[in-house]
């Protein structure tokens, strides 16, 4: 079947270029300025289009996933955005590769979410020297060569967090487990040191173990097994992202376990696997609204290239403790369905 | 339907009329050169921005090489390996050790530059010999020897480091990485050192491979293992210095790779193997051993990096990437059949 092979030597040349025509997204037509330094307003001609990239770590953590389409509904107001998503799956290589990609392109603005700080620092100030400012979400890199870093306060999260594990278990205390995101990322020790504070003021209350689940329910559900195994005694689990705790809570449930301790999270996303959902049902006790800074990167980003104004260096975002008390009107209000 | 029947429906309709047209021998021969210039034209082609060549750039050029040589310095191991008719799927996890080993010996244990490679070399080095030693003396085969010892590599990565990344910072100080190192993450007159270190290894193995009796050793034994056995050759021993080499070579890429991203991980590298395979595949050589070229892989290596580089260019979903390359990846080896068959 010779010449069956040869015509799928043909058939693979044609659709591969159709398919880089037809998938590719289509680079705005020609602008007249050209790049302007990153914090100074633009110069006299205005642009009619900016091309925005946003360098995403990955998308297996639902929360990424709604960083990006909050992203994307807020350019979705704005013509004259156009924003890129780049997915680098976990890999610190994939994600340098992908800043230098859009460096190439001339972006107009970077949003990036770095997979870990030190291996991303120096391609990001690349960008940042190359004259494209940078935003920096929710993860941040080594040094200051960004024009903005927009995030949620973690420290002040885990806090919130060891309080009410310290109030709820009261004058007797108890041991703690904790499921943490990823090692080299900064939510993850912020979150930890955070908590540690938050349950100082309650000696009774001990974290008797701890594990990394990268932030993945599936991981979460192997590292917590082990936890059940070694431990008989388990009062609260601590998990750094809702999908943390959901996976203790199956993990525990299939232990037969899961009624002897309660599960706190963060995130309190609005969609159905969320964390407020999961409190409405009863598996949480309590979530943390970790914000993405998808909007108001966006935001940011039309002040910056369209109004032409300087962006504060850091940008903190609040959070809302969710509980059963105000699970259903949180998720109202967050837009879930 | 018969065969018969349903390969004369296939020639004589569309299919069949796009194989009539002649293919030329030379084309078909070095079908590694002709999918890297049908990559090259692709790129130059499609990715055009305002009347600019994002492509054909010198700064995306040496993006685009200095992203490929990590991968193509483990490809160099793994066509020798799979010349012999071995797979080696350790790859990936001897990248996170030696990465993770070259940084905790250099901050934490104040080893200079030359002892850290020396060091690291010697690692990757074990690794590779226990790889070869296991599947020859004990007759388990490569595919499972290098499976576990993906699985402990990664395993010592993680306990050597406790799970973390160890950042490289340079300096003087004993705690700090010797400045030599940085090398590594440099470029000279704009060409990445990683690419040259890429070429200068593909050059060596190349020859290495041509026009040495060890190269011929190699299709020898990849060719028809008995009849090299009868012939005289050592074969374990030539299997052995085969997967010695790859860890090696690997041990070259994790030093590269850890100079590059300023951190050892031992996270890094997971599916590195994979990569490593796909270039080989590419490239020309057949998984079955016996028949490839050097010159292929370092082609195959190049063309996935292009592919890559393109679609990064165009912004296509991350996950279309992945598709396009596992097309690609089984189109270029039901054409190395056919020039098989020729």
């Amino acid at each position: 079947m010779k010449n069956l092979r040869r015509a799928l030597l043909i058939l693979l040349a044609l659709s591969m270029l159709l398919t880089m025509v037809a998938c590719g997204n289509n680079t705005p037509a020609a602008s007249t300025a050209p790049e302007e330094k990153k914090d100074t307003p633009p110069a006299a001609e205005p642009k009619k289009e900016f091309l925005i990239g946003m360098s995403q770590c990955n998308l297996g953590e639902p929360w990424r996933v709604a960083m990006n389409d909050q992203i994307a509904a807020a350019a979705a107001q704005y013509p004259e955005f156009k924003v890129v998503f780049s997915d680098a799956a976990q890999d610190n290589s994939k994600q340098v590769a992908d800043v230098e990609n859009f460096i190439q392109q001339k972006v107009d603005l970077l949003i990036i979410s770095p997979n870990e700080a030190k291996p991303l620092t120096a391609v990001v100030k690349k960008a940042y020297d190359a004259g494209i400012p940078v935003i920096v979400l929710d993860r941040k890199v080594e040094g200051d060569a960004y024009t903005s870093f927009i995030g949620g306060d973690n420290k002040l999260i885990g806090k919130k967090a060891g309080e009410y594990v310290a109030k709820v278990l009261g004058e007797k205390g108890g041991n703690v487990v904790e499921v943490k995101g990823l090692e080299g990322a900064t939510p993850q020790q912020e979150r930890h040191d955070g908590f540690l504070e938050g349950i100082a003021s309650n000696p009774n209350v001990k974290i008797i173990a701890s594990q990394n689940c990268d932030w993945l329910r599936d991981k979460a559900i192997t590292v917590m097994e082990a936890m059940l195994q070694a431990n008989k005694d388990i009062d609260v689990v601590y998990g750094h992202n809702d999908p943390a705790a959901e996976g203790a809570y199956i993990a525990a449930k299939n232990a037969g376990r899961e009624k002897e301790m309660i599960y706190i999270g963060i995130d309190a996303l609005p969609t159905p696997d969320g964390g407020i959902k999961s409190v409405m049902e009863g598996r949480i006790s309590a979530t943390y609204v970790y914000p993405t800074g998808g909007k108001d990167a966006i935001e940011s980003a039309y002040r910056l290239l369209v109004k032409g104004e300087t962006l504060e260096k850091n940008v903190t975002l609040g959070t809302i403790e969710v509980t059963k008390d105000n699970a259903a009107e949180i998720y109202k209000q967050f837009g879930g369905k | 339907m018969s065969t018969k029947r349903l390969e004369d429906k296939l020639n004589s309709g569309l299919a069949g009329k796009l194989g009539q047209i002649k293919v030329p021998d030379i084309i078909k021969r070095s079908q590694s050169f002709f999918g890297l210039i049908l990559v090259v034209l692709a790129a130059s082609i499609f990715c055009v921005r305002d009347g600019e060549n994002l492509f054909l750039n010198p700064v995306n050029i040496a993006n685009v090489v200095r992203s490929v040589s990590e991968n193509g310095i483990m490809a160099i191991g793994m066509t020798l390996v799979i010349l012999i008719g071995g797979i080696d799927l350790s790859v990936g996890a001897i990248l996170g050790l030696t990465a993770t080993a070259a940084a905790d010996l250099m901050m934490h244990r104040a080893f200079g530059f030359g002892t850290t490679v020396i060091a690291v070399l010697l690692l990757g080095i074990a690794f590779g010999f226990f790889n070869g030693l296991i599947s020859t003396k004990l007759s388990v085969q490569a595919f499972i020897v290098t499976l576990a010892s993906m699985s402990i590599a990664r395993g010592l990565a993680r306990f050597w480091s406790g799970g973390i990344g160890i950042p490289i910072t340079y300096g003087n100080e004993p705690n700090l990485a010797p400045q030599a190192y940085g090398i590594l993450a440099e470029r000279i007159w704009g060409v990445p050192v990683p690419a040259i270190c890429f070429l200068v290894l593909g050059i060596i193995f190349s020859i290495l491979l041509k026009s040495t009796r060890f190269g011929r050793y190699v299709y020898a034994i990849g060719g028809n293992e008995t009849a090299a056995h009868l012939s005289g050759i050592g074969i374990n021993r030539v299997k052995i210095a085969i997967f010695t080499i790859s860890g090696a070579l690997c041990a070259i890429a994790g030093m590269i790779h850890a100079a590059q991203l300023s951190q050892g991980s031992p996270n890094d590298g997971i599916g590195y193997e994979l990569n490593a395979i796909a270039a080989v595949a590419i490239g020309g050589t057949s998984l079955a051993g016996g028949k490839g070229t050097m010159v292929g892989t370092l082609v195959g290596a190049l063309i996935l990096g292009i592919l890559d580089n393109m679609l990064g260019l165009k912004n296509v979903n991350n996950n279309l990437q992945l598709v396009v390359k596992g097309v690609i990846i089984i189109i270029a080896v039901v054409l190395q059949k056919e020039r098989k068959a020729d």
